[in-house]
């Protein structure tokens, strides 16, 4: 079998055995999905980077270590070192806030995509400027579910056990939080109709 | 007789996340129950919208990742 076509623990046995390409087949199978619920929380492109790095490096010191706990599933493993590094982050930052030379909307869109043309490129940023600023508006709790769940693959159980709440509380935030951003996307769609206004 | 599911289920549902035992008589609620089936739309609308939101980091970040594992060894 091909090593690209193997799922996520045989990759990290193999890792563990010294095959480098299964560790970039993991990093690049996962990479934007934990990215991007770093950039939720961070909201900043460089922190965001290094966050994601120092994620990295942590797993891998831990699997290279022999200390890996096989019990779980991977991605929901880098995304939870992930989301504890950028609260941590943000809890500081919260603490000894630093100033922002450019806006964090303007922060996220600086992201470049070469295969991408002008006018594909700026409905991208558009969309991600759109929803991102719908996902700051949901309430904390929400906020937080919607991004452990749809980003960083946690299971339900997995959040209510890292959040302190029932299974139930969890799935009820995930509902309230998508029923709140499909609400504000047809209020957002009405004031752009795609329909009055094609591309 | 048609078992009556919760909005929880139902999240449970759209996540790949309900019991195999409880999936097929959900589809088949779905089938008949409209208001079950608008909600459940609804539902996935939003988290397939939620998708769009994928920026990536750039190449220079997963190279240094990726170097820093070539080089450590214990």
């Amino acid at each position: 079998m091909n090593i690209s076509q193997r799922n996520d623990s045989e990759l990290v046995s193999l890792y563990i055995a010294g095959d480098e390409k299964a560790f970039e087949i993991l990093v690049n199978r996962h990479k934007n999905r934990v990215f991007t619920s770093i950039m939720l929380i961070v909201k900043d492109t460089d922190v965001a980077q290094d966050l994601l790095q120092d994620s990295f490096i942590k797993a891998i010191h831990t699997m290279k270590g022999g200390r890996y706990n096989e019990e779980g599933k991977f991605s929901s493993w880098i995304s939870r070192i992930a989301h504890n590094l950028a609260i941590d982050y943000f809890r500081k930052e919260k603490r000894n806030p630093t100033i922002q030379l450019e806006d964090n909307i303007k922060a996220f869109n600086s992201l470049t995509y070469a295969e991408d043309s002008a006018e594909t490129l700026q409905i991208k940023e558009e969309t991600f400027a759109r929803l991102k600023a719908m996902i700051d508006l949901l309430p904390e709790n929400q906020k937080e579910v919607l991004i452990m769940r749809h980003y960083a693959d946690m299971s339900f159980q997995e959040i209510a056990e890292a959040t302190g709440v029932s299974i139930n509380t969890a799935l009820g935030r995930m509902r309230y939080a998508l029923i709140n951003l499909r609400k504000k996307m047809s209020t957002s769609n009405k004031v752009y109709d795609q329909n009055l206004y094609p591309q | 007789m048609t078992k009556t599911f919760t909005h929880n289920e139902l999240i449970q549902y759209v996540y790949n996340e309900l019991p195999a035992e409880q999936t097929t008589p959900l589809e088949k609620a779905l089938k008949s129950d409209h208001s079950l089936a608008g909600t459940c739309a609804e539902l996935l609308a939003a988290k397939r919208n939620l998708d769009k939101l994928r920026p990536e980091p750039s190449v220079s970040c997963i190279n240094n990742i990726l170097m820093y594992s070539r080089n450590f060894n214990l």
